[in-house]
């Protein structure tokens, strides 16, 4: 991917205006694709904005586990919401992604995720999420263009989940010097 | 930003020939053939002005047989069709819940509460495709491997005998409802196919949702092909009814050319989902069977309960055989793994991060 989000949790202030732009996405209207979860509530404002990272190496998780091919994979790495006809809202996609990301409607026997906007990207356009982050903790943008706005930030796609590794489309900022390792997935 | 060489294998393998699946699949067309000759006894009753239809079917049924092996081939696949066809006929889940097959196979597959859910015109236009579709498959394939025939009752003008695997069967007369009904079910099921399609076809040019990510052969190209199988079907009773029989060779060879490139289309697109479908009733037989056999599984960090352990344990299966060695992850909940990971990052990533 050209461009791609960035995500830097350091810098999310919990305001929810992600999760009110997303809910307007034409794709999914109504529903809200991004999760914001307050990592340490009644003690913090830290909070951690979760998109889809579009996870690569060489298929996501999501799509492997699915046992009604129902998650297409487009050739620019985006890994799309469910096709309707086929998703049986099994669960293994929500359960399987390490990252918490698709959420499951059981009325409808649907599963739903970020798909990275891509009414708005596929036509050069930013993310809802990055265009209303008011302190750009979701960057939309090349790595190059990242760089020139962040001259001391990083940013790593690879996340350690205990022994195991997972490549991604989107990435998180992390200082200068730390780029070479893995980003923990949590200590689970 | 760093690219590594992908640790797993790429599953996709599209053009990859499957033997397994070739040998189902020419067994298939082999036994449907078969079936064709012995039902139409010895091809005496088989309609020779049909035979584009039938060859069709037969190249149809080599396509579904092919892609359906290759499908319940991979790993989660395999899992849930074995798990749902056991909970399906297990006779412990029946007498304990014996609610549970009926109710998903109304709910689920006949009358498909779920689209409902998603609205109710999308709902009421899928039945009547669904119940079109279904109609017109269960009078055309029978008619095309000359499985039924008709013939006129001797001594009568509109009397007909209907023939099934050359046993006479009813008799009626062709003016009565049965007999309109039995001469025009394919009309009756191509009205519903059209009032079906019109509606999606509607909303593929107008709902943002559906437009997002819809595309021409995937979405579009089906339900033209449904419109256009219906239309020139309704001509040919246009012709004979009303224009006493005039063009009716030159639609009856547009129809069947429509008919036969929809039909070896199956396989390949949108309509597999008819063939894979029915596999989710096992499915949540299967999931429902196992929640209230074992009740429900616990996050490990929040204590929430969600799926079942049987489920859990399935996954953590399937999720070996791929590769994904993280299967102690689906032991807590979507929002744990997020909080966790953020966790993760203020400790380990960015210390400040308060």
């Amino acid at each position: 991917m050209d461009k791609t989000l960035f995500i830097d949790p350091g810098r999310c202030i919990g305001c929810q205006a992600c999760v009110a732009a997303c809910r307007e996405c034409d794709s999914h209207r109504g529903r809200t694709m991004i999760h914001l979860d307050y990592v340490d509530e009644g003690h913090s404002g830290a909070a951690m904005p979760t998109v889809c990272m579009h996870c690569e190496d060489p298929v996501a998780p999501c799509a492997q586990v699915c046992p009604a091919d129902a998650i297409p994979v487009g050739s620019d790495g985006i890994v799309h919401t469910a096709a309707k006809e086929r998703c049986i809202g099994c669960g293994n996609c929500v359960h399987a992604c390490p990252f918490g990301v698709p959420k499951l409607d059981l009325a409808e026997m649907l599963q739903f995720k970020c798909d990275m906007c891509y009414d708005r990207t596929s036509r050069g356009q930013s993310t809802m999420c990055a265009t209303v982050c008011p302190t750009s903790a979701i960057f939309y943008g090349s790595y190059e263009e990242l760089l020139a706005d962040r001259p001391h930030a990083r940013a790593v796609d690879i996340f350690g989940f205990g022994d195991d590794t997972i490549q991604t489309g989107c990435a998180v900022v992390v200082p200068a010097g730390r780029e070479g390792q893995p980003v923990p997935g949590g200590y689970a | 930003m760093s690219r590594r060489e992908p640790k797993r294998e790429d599953p996709s393998g599209f053009f990859d020939v499957d033997a397994t699946a070739s040998a189902a699949a020419l067994v298939g067309a082999a036994l449907l053939t078969a079936a064709i000759y012995l039902g139409s006894r010895g091809l005496r009753n088989f309609d020779a002005a049909l035979i584009g239809y039938a060859t069709a079917t037969v190249f149809l049924a080599f396509g579904v047989i092919y892609r359906y092996v290759v499908w319940i081939q991979s790993p989660p696949t395999r899992r849930y069709l074995l798990q749902g066809w056991k909970a399906f006929l297990s006779w412990h889940n029946f007498r304990r819940f014996p609610t549970l097959v009926p109710k998903a196979l109304i709910s689920d597959l006949a009358l498909q509460n779920f689209i409902r859910k998603r609205g109710v015109a999308r709902w009421a236009a899928h039945q009547a495709l669904f119940w079109g579709v279904i109609g017109a498959t269960l009078i055309t394939f029978p008619l095309t491997f000359g499985w039924i025939h008709f013939r006129s009752v001797p001594g009568t003008e509109t009397g007909y005998q209907m023939f099934v695997f050359g046993l006479k069967t009813v008799t009626f007369d062709a003016f009565t409802w049965l007999g309109w009904l039995t001469f025009h079910g394919l009309d009756v099921t191509a009205v519903l196919v059209i009032g079906g399609c019109t509606y999606f076809l509607w909303r593929r040019f107008r709902n943002r949702e559906a437009m997002t990510d819809q595309h021409l052969a995937h979405d579009l190209l089906p339900l033209v092909a449904l419109v256009a199988i219906s239309v020139t079907g309704l001509l040919l009773t246009f012709s004979s009814a009303l224009l006493e029989g005039r063009y009716y060779d030159f639609l009856a060879i547009i129809h069947m050319a429509v008919v036969v490139l929809t039909l070896v289309f199956i396989p390949f697109g949108k309509f597999f989902h008819v063939i894979q479908r029915p596999a989710s009733i096992g499915v949540q037989v299967y999931k429902q069977a196992s929640i209230r056999e074992r009740g429900p599984f616990r996050c490990k960090r929040c204590n929430a309960p969600f799926e079942s352990p049987t489920y859990v344990e399935d996954l953590q299966q399937t999720m070996g055989e791929l590769g994904l060695d993280y299967e102690g992850w689906i032991e807590h909940c979507p929002r744990c793994k997020r909080i966790e990971r953020g966790i993760a990052y203020r400790t380990d990533v960015k210390e400040g991060f308060r």
